[in-house]
């Protein structure tokens, strides 16, 4: 038997990871979906549906973002009492199955389900608009493509999901320091980290520099010229050294921990 | 066979609970872990199971070490804490998703042990009361028929009949190299039912000693006159005389009586060991 891989027992953790807490799964999945819709709906409302782009970028933002977060501080959710903390830990399976099901759920499922949702939300809207559009108005053609179903390759993508895999990382591993409501405890941990080390950024650079308006940390400072505010950005190997770490180095090394702490978790 | 090699174990490092604990404990026989409320019977089994981790030493269990909590070892293991938790699922879902991990699990028993029990619902699990949601439980893993079976406190929450019915299930599924490990602090429950007896206090191994020997050592029984030279472990006045475990000097035979003896070590841990300890 091989102790740490097996795919008809992990296939088994799987399932068992699904249907043990359908429920819970689905539900936060649905408020996530609800949340999405509701926060475009109300941007297209209060826009009159002049801003379909911020609403786009917004409601993709806080949906995955969201979502990811809420869902990956349950993934591991067993330790709020010892009985079903017991329970996990001694389900013979292997620490490495049970991390990578987390892993497979928030990494691969999860994002799936929420960009095949968002894909027929937004065509939906998308549709409703050029359904609405006047075929002979002369800006019929320049109001058809100014909206378009929202591509997952822009920027704001990219940042969201980097945000999500910063973000679901360390929910990930709040739940596994935290028995009782982790989510709460570890936001309120991770911002005070994430503030304590803008306040500190921004103590340097004002010893640093004159006017400062603003530094946030492995980014930029923001300098006062007059009336307008000039950016002090890093160099560009650097720049690239630090999008590197927050992108891929600082995921992994939470990821590996959220391995170990499950490994080492004791209840 | 479960080896404790110079086991230490303690929630803070300065403050040990158990100290150089060193213990072998033979397949083919169920053991009775005895000990008061935070006597460390629990701790035990967490560390047996593999929940915690031992500080220094180690526990080696057929040739395993449950900390290290390999599937090839949990498979071969099942601990019902004392609170137990069950899903929000149906019997048969709760069995088809969670038997495929236990080989040995045999279905035609499973439902033979919770008929026995007399645990029966249509709904979900997590809507049974706590003893109910506890039988299902201790049926469920009996059925998973794995060589170790750890239970802290089984029979809390279990009404009287229940007990009883417990007390025949677990005499009716030992086979020969299995070992199951009951802990609790109400002795009672164990009567008639145990061969090997392990107290423990304050993290302190009290006795360890199977049903035979204790019944070769001490002696229990009602008197008006203590025989001269007997050493009493524990004495209690009653309308009939004096109820007492006192050193079987004589080689009498008499009946254990659990609750009788658990109080006897836990007052006079050292003359238990002295009497214990002389061939």
């Amino acid at each position: 038997m091989n102790d740490i891989f097996e795919f008809k027992r992990f296939g088994l953790l799987f399932k068992k990871t699904i249907f043990e807490r359908y429920l819970q799964l689905t539900g936060l999945t649905c408020l996530a979906f609800a949340a999405t819709l509701v926060i475009y709906s109300v941007i297209l409302f209060f826009t009159g549906g002049m801003a379909r782009n911020l609403a786009q970028n917004l409601s993709f933002g806080y949906g995955i973002i969201g979502g990811g977060c809420f869902l990956s501080s349950v993934i591991f959710g067993y330790f709020s009492t010892n009985a079903s903390g017991a329970a996990y830990l001694t389900l013979p399976v292997s620490a490495f199955e049970k991390w990578f099901c987390g892993m497979l759920i928030i990494g691969v499922l999860f994002p799936a389900l929420f960009l095949a949702f968002y894909r027929v939300m937004d065509s939906c809207f998308v549709i409703f608009y050029h359904n609405g559009l006047n075929k002979n108005d002369p800006r019929y053609k320049d109001m058809y493509d100014a909206v378009q179903v929202y591509p997952f390759n822009n920027n704001f993508v990219r940042e969201s999901v980097m945000i999500y895999i910063n973000f679901v990382s360390v929910m990930m591993l709040g739940s596994l320091y935290f028995n009782k409501v982790s989510a709460i405890k570890t936001a309120l941990v991770y911002g005070s980290i994430l503030g304590l080390l803008y306040f500190l950024n921004l103590i340097i650079a004002n010893l640093l520099f004159h006017n400062v308006d603003g530094a946030f940390p492995f980014s930029g400072v923001f300098i006062k010229v007059g009336n307008d505010v000039g950016i002090l950005g890093l160099p560009d190997s650097i720049a690239n050294l630090v999008q590197l770490a927050i992108q891929i180095i600082i995921p992994s090394l939470l990821f590996i921990t959220v391995f170990i702490r499950l490994r080492e978790k004791e209840i | 066979m479960i080896q404790f090699n110079n086991l230490s174990f303690g929630y803070s490092s300065k403050k040990l609970l158990y100290k150089d604990l060193t213990l072998t404990i033979e397949g083919g026989s169920i053991y009775g872990l005895l000990g008061k409320n935070g006597a460390g019977k629990s701790t035990l089994l967490k560390n047996m199971v593999g929940t915690l981790f031992p500080i220094d030493g180690e526990i080696i269990i057929n040739g395993k070490i449950p900390g290290k909590r390999q599937p090839s070892f949990l498979k071969t293991i099942y601990y019902i804490p004392e609170d137990v938790f069950v899903p929000a699922l149906t019997i048969k879902q709760y069995k088809n998703l969670f038997a495929p991990f236990y080989p040995e699990f045999n279905e035609e028993n499973f439902y033979r042990y919770l008929k026995e029990l007399d645990v029966s619902a249509d709904g979900k699990l997590n809507k049974l009361s706590f003893g109910q949601q506890k039988k299902f439980v201790i049926a469920f893993a009996l059925a998973c028929n794995t060589k170790v079976l750890l239970m802290d406190e089984p029979t809390n929450g279990l009404d009287i009949p229940s007990k009883t019915q417990f007390r025949k299930l677990i005499a009716s599924i030992m086979y020969d190299d299995r070992i199951i490990f009951i802990s609790t602090h109400q002795v009672r429950d164990l009567e008639n039912m145990i061969d090997n007896i392990i107290i423990v206090d304050n993290g302190d191994l009290l006795l360890h000693s199977s049903i035979e020997n204790i019944g070769n050592k001490l002696c229990f029984k009602t008197t008006s006159e203590l025989p001269a030279n007997a050493r009493v472990l524990y004495k209690e006045q009653m309308l009939k005389g004096a109820t007492v475990v006192i050193e079987n000097i004589n080689q009498e035979d008499s009946k254990l009586n659990l609750e009788h003896l658990f109080t006897g070590v836990t007052e006079n841990p050292a003359l238990t060991k002295e009497i214990f300890s002389a061939n």
